[in-house]
């Protein structure tokens, strides 16, 4: 059974003039103990997508969905109290700037302790306090923070972003999600840092099977430690499939653009010759291209691109093109 | 802590300063002679004058004038008033505690009415209530003061009778004056009937505080509005709600504080105003303040009067921006600590 079984959710933008489909029917779904990879480029709806699934959106998007299953659960049957009551407890996540997502004026001590649900602690009203002290000490333990004391007395500006981030996990870790949502938790890292943080995740997938949703834009540098990788662009799915299928045959030509615009990918490449790009640049939300929408930059689009492709499956394998690179490989 | 203080305080004394050197200027700027409008001694015999321009150093350049000045404010000496040939400051340490108790009364009604509702307003987003708190709040801030004093006086003292429509206290009691508050004063006094007072002087300053308080608590009302709603969307909210707590303790724990801190600057300044605003409020009600004191000595020309007056008032407001500083400091962590390179 799966986790998470997301099928055709679409977030819809309402403006004055018309409204915008910023993410267009995209499908997703996780198994337990899983990393999914979801790649695109920024603004390709993943954030979206994420903040969706764990309902913190504005009212200004509304947000559609044909399935939202849930550990077998049809949350879409749930009224939102509940709703949000199940999300809350099993799911997790992290956001992008770790700095701008703790509250600048409480110190970290207190908003750890209020993530800890009192359901956790046992004992009398008179044990708690301290329990719930010791508890916060175990989490920042287990992010890797020795200093807790000094830690839980600081205010966010006065940590490292990367403490900051290490915070916003043990944050996410104190309800004891089933699922973790990292939306870009090594953004604007030094590379030692953001080493740090994905070990970090990576052995907490280990430890404690938890499913963890990496949001990344870019491709290569999460490929080490995603199981499974779904690609988005412009708020349009493209192609899911477990990393070495991404990564060795991708079916879908923006996809294999992806791939190809690494430099890991083109060792064979003569030097200071140019890396292989699409032309153009992704388009605005006010002039989405009909039909898919990277059709005006795609190598391989003709006439049938002008009507959205339905997507294909190949053994688990699942791409959203006409004209698949299925054949070449 | 200590910097910071230390660093307010030293403010508050090059203001001073600043403001002083205003007030001498008036000296000169006023028709007549600077001596008299200083001293305010109008019919002074020869020696007398002579003994004034010595203290005054009138014979030496404008510096030493200038530290002449400063020297007798600080020996609390303002001059006598030229109205009533008594000392400026035994009259204004009458009548400032007056002022600085409606003053006060006032901008905590102002706070106590107007934030609550603008976070209500806030939260409540485009929904009614928020129309309903901000069509309110326009229509009080667009209401001038002297109307809407002698509206309240027509309808609470004369039609309903509730509330007196004049002064600070019934002339039945006797209190004895001692900090100049009303309230603490009849606290503190051994009179048998000092609850009867307190109602009574609860009661007369219902009404005035109201009136002032109208205007600073519709601007309040929409300062609050713009910041709790500026905070709802900051993403740390975002994130609190991701972590499951509920609607209350995502206001009270996290949105309340930050909005705050946003406006607590924004009362301090808006003070002045409020002062202002009361000065006209005590002359329709006939509260014995500094404000209706001051309107009182430009009528009569009273230029020893003004310059005081202009001085100790503005002091007042200067010190409550300071009071309001260290309460911002309180509440933002950001604020206190040492900074570097700001």
């Amino acid at each position: 059974m799966n986790l998470l079984d997301i099928r055709n959710l679409s977030i819809e933008l309402e403006t004055t003039n018309q409204n915008i489909l910023a993410v267009d029917r995209v499908s997703l779904s996780m198994k337990e103990g899983e990393v999914r990879g979801l790649v695109g480029e920024s603004g390709s709806g993943k954030s979206l997508l994420a903040q969706a699934i764990i309902g913190v959106l504005e009212d200004k998007w509304h947000v559609h969905a044909d399935r939202f299953h849930w550990r077998g659960i049809d949350l879409l049957r749930l009224d939102i109290e509940e709703r949000k009551n199940i999300l809350c407890r099993d799911i997790a996540m992290i956001f992008q700037e770790p700095m701008a997502s703790l509250d600048p004026t409480t110190t970290i001590g207190e908003q750890l302790a209020e993530a800890i649900d009192s359901k956790q602690l046992s004992g009398f009203f008179w044990q708690k306090q301290q329990q719930r002290k010791e508890a916060v000490i175990r989490l920042l333990h287990k992010v890797g923070i020795k200093k807790h004391i000094q830690c839980m007395k600081s205010y966010p500006h006065q940590l490292t972003e990367a403490i900051c981030q290490r915070v916003m996990i043990a944050i996410a870790l104190a309800s004891r999600p089933v699922l973790l949502i990292a939306d870009e938790p090594t953004a604007a890292m030094e590379s030692t840092n953001q080493g740090q943080i994905f070990r970090l995740l990576a052995s907490l997938n280990q430890l404690k099977n938890m499913s963890i949703l990496l949001i990344s834009h870019d491709l290569e540098n999460i490929t080490h430690w995603t199981n499974t990788i779904t690609v988005m662009y412009s708020g349009q799915f493209v192609e899911a499939g477990t990393t070495e299928q991404i990564f060795n045959k991708p079916l879908h030509p923006y996809t294999k653009a992806l791939v190809d615009s690494s430099p890991k990918a083109n060792l064979q490449l003569p030097s200071k010759s140019r890396l292989m790009t699409l032309p153009g640049s992704i388009p605005i939300l006010q002039h989405l291209p009909i039909g898919c929408r990277l059709g005006p930059r795609c190598p391989r689009a003709q006439r049938a691109c002008v009507e959205a492709p339905k997507v294909q499956n190949f053994h688990g394998h699942k791409v959203s093109c006409h004209f698949s690179l299925k054949d070449t490989y | 802590m200590l910097i910071f203080t230390l660093r307010r305080l030293n403010l508050f004394i090059f203001t001073m300063l600043v403001l002083t050197l205003l007030s001498f200027s008036l000296s000169f700027l006023f028709p007549g002679d600077p001596v008299i409008n200083l001293s305010g001694q109008l019919n002074s015999t020869e020696q007398q004058l002579a003994v004034i321009n010595q203290s005054y150093r009138m014979q030496d350049n404008i510096i030493w004038q200038y530290f002449a000045y400063i020297q007798h404010i600080i020996q609390g000496d303002f001059g006598l008033s030229m109205s009533s040939q008594s000392p400026v400051i035994d009259e204004i340490m009458i009548l400032l505690p007056a002022t600085i108790e409606l003053s006060l009364v006032a901008l905590l009604i102002a706070m106590f009415t107007g934030i609550p509702l603008g976070f209500i307003a806030a939260i409540k987003h485009n929904k009614t209530s928020d129309n309903i708190i901000l069509s309110v709040a326009m229509f009080g801030y667009s209401i001038p003061v002297f109307w809407l004093g002698l509206l309240a006086i027509l309808f609470f003292s004369i039609g309903l009778g509730w509330l007196p429509s004049a002064g600070r206290i019934s002339l039945l009691f006797e209190i004895e004056m001692v900090t100049g508050i009303q309230f603490f004063d009849i606290l503190m006094s051994n009179s048998p009937d000092k609850w009867q007072a307190f109602q009574d002087a609860t009661a007369h300053i219902i009404l005035p505080a109201c009136v002032v308080a109208l205007a600073p608590a519709t601007i309040f009302v929409r300062l609050a509005r713009a910041s709790m709603i500026e905070v709802l969307e900051t993403s740390y909210i975002r994130a609190v709600k991701a972590k499951g707590l509920s609607f209350q303790q995502i206001i009270f724990r996290h949105a309340l504080r930050n909005a705050l801190i946003k406006i607590i600057r924004h009362v301090g300044l808006q003070f002045a105003n409020l002062v202002t605003i009361a000065m006209v409020t005590e002359v329709i009600f006939s509260w014995p303040g500094i404000g209706r004191w001051l309107i009182e000595s430009i009528y009569q020309r009273d230029y020893t009067a003004i310059q005081s007056g202009l001085l100790v008032l503005s002091c007042f407001i200067f010190i409550v921006h300071i009071l309001t500083d260290f309460i911002y400091a309180a509440l933002n962590p950001l604020a206190r600590g040492n900074k570097h390179g700001s």
